[in-house]
């Protein structure tokens, strides 16, 4: 009986301090899985793995980051990527090296008044462009940018290195401003910068030639 | 390292600016990077276009982001069902291994742990909305407007002079394990506040100050003289808080330590602040 009692207020206790992150969770499952079922299922298997290991839980450490590793190493567990995707990836972040000394053309594009066109996409355009990325850059994106976890909170969530957590947003970022600008201008938000010639940044700088 | 704004410069380049931008409009700078970096924007006027340009688009990525996949939109909401499920499946789960349940700590357990320090003044139930409040704006955990990281613990602690029409200097705590981490303005029932969050080894804290001159916060919880002051201490929804008033100000501490450890941790800055 009193077990049983126990139980209960840990079960309680449980879903109070995990059900209250359940909405950002399932955001980021979406993100992560692309589709809704599969985001539910994700879900589940995060909530159910973490009230085992519920004890294990250090008490007044922060629940919503230990709850978005435990899903993030679920979803690489139950989804394990194809060797192929790794190796974009890692080939891209090496390309981040690259893409710091020809930032501020891209820069210069989205800070001229154009820039508003982010006010003026569609919600699905930015999911698109979000689904878009490679997932590592996905999701280092949308737990700095969209759940604002710390850099030393994403690099414990993702179990990597902080630097590496800054290679990656700043790539994963770029990429995304990238990807957006082309939604936008296929949607005739943004007139492309050449005439009538749609391009994304990556032409657009070699438009100018300051690639190198 | 030098105040001097030539050697600071000389320090930070455009190239390394560049370099750290992305970091230093995160405000996740080590505070002298963060002063090198603000030295190099004050002297150098392409850098401050760029940050001022990068910082615009910082912000506006942030709020599409929100708009399309955040609180409240369709994509960043779980449906009704799921919740559901997860509670009927939390229902069939085996109960895991048995963990210390959170209780409140007899107060007798407590008295005899914090070495006689600590005498029963009065004791009343329930709790107030001074308290009440404290925990949920805690627990929503709202990003930092200062960080000691980026800034140093130091401008935290005189980050409030000016914006607040009371004195808000956080307290000190004895010993090194008591970590600052940073602030934001707050307020509890709409009389404004200053929020400070720290870090301990095993848990956080988070500390609300607030002016009470007509004293419109009940006594309630367990009443206990902690070094000179009179402190009340509170279970709120699983959270043990801590209140104090010095004059006219009055401290909420809220922590997810144990009472005993919070008594403790209270008398350390009580007597440092006497």
């Amino acid at each position: 009986m009193f077990d049983l009692e126990k139980n209960d207020l840990t079960r309680d206790e449980f879903e109070r301090l995990a059900m209250k992150h359940v909405d950002p969770l399932y955001s980021a499952a979406l993100r992560l899985t692309k589709n809704e079922r599969d985001a539910e299922d994700l879900v589940q298997d995060t909530f159910l793995r973490a009230y085992r290991f519920f004890d294990k839980f250090e008490r007044g450490t922060n629940i919503k980051a230990w709850l978005f590793k435990i899903l993030t190493n679920t979803f690489i567990n139950r989804y394990r990527r194809s060797v192929k995707e790794r190796g974009i990836v890692e080939g891209s972040e090496r390309d981040a090296v690259h893409e710091r000394f020809i930032s501020r053309e891209a820069t210069e594009y989205a800070a001229n008044p154009e820039q508003f066109f982010f006010d003026r996409l569609l919600s699905d355009d930015v999911l698109r462009a979000v689904d878009s990325l490679p997932i590592d850059f996905r999701m280092v994106v949308i737990l700095a940018d969209l759940q604002e976890f710390s850099y030393k909170e994403i690099a414990e969530i993702l179990d990597v290195p902080v630097g590496t957590v800054m290679s990656r947003l700043y790539r994963g970022r770029r990429l995304l401003q990238k990807a957006l600008a082309s939604y936008a201008i296929v949607s005739g938000v943004l007139r492309a910068p050449v005439d009538g010639e749609p391009i994304d940044l990556e032409a657009f700088r070699r438009h100018r030639g300051k690639t190198a | 390292m030098s105040s001097d704004p030539t050697e600071a410069t000389a320090a930070m380049d455009c190239a390394e600016l560049t370099r750290t931008l992305d970091a230093y409009l995160d405000r996740e700078l080590a505070p002298r990077d963060e002063m090198e970096a603000a030295d190099h924007l004050a002297a150098c006027e392409d850098c401050r276009a760029l940050a001022d340009a990068q910082r615009r688009l910082r912000v506006a990525l942030r709020a599409r982001l929100r708009a399309a996949m955040g609180p409240g939109s369709d994509a960043g909401q779980a449906p009704d069902a799921l919740r559901q499920r997860l509670h009927l499946a939390l229902g069939r789960e085996k109960k895991p291994f048995l963990r210390r349940v959170l209780s409140p700590v007899s107060f007798a357990a407590l008295a005899a742990c914090a070495t006689g320090a600590v005498i029963v003044l009065a004791s009343h139930g329930g709790t107030d909305s001074l308290v009440r409040e404290a925990v949920r704006k805690h627990t929503r955990d709202l990003p930092l407007e200062v960080t000691a990281s980026a800034s140093g613990p130091e401008s935290v602690a005189s980050w409030f002079a000016g914006k607040l029409d009371f004195n808000a200097a956080p307290p000190h705590f004895s010993g090194g394990d008591v970590r600052l981490v940073g602030a934001r303005l707050s307020n509890i029932q709409d009389h404004p506040a200053a929020y400070v969050r720290y870090d301990l080894p095993r848990g956080h804290l988070g500390l609300f100050i607030v002016e009470d001159a007509d004293r419109r916060f009940g006594e309630v919880g367990r009443a206990v003289q902690i070094g000179p002051s009179s402190v009340r201490l509170i279970n709120e929804r699983g959270f043990n808080v801590a209140v104090w008033r010095r004059n006219e100000i009055v401290y909420s501490l809220v922590s997810d330590l144990d009472e005993n450890d919070l008594a403790r941790l209270v008398k350390r800055t009580q007597e440092l602040d006497r």
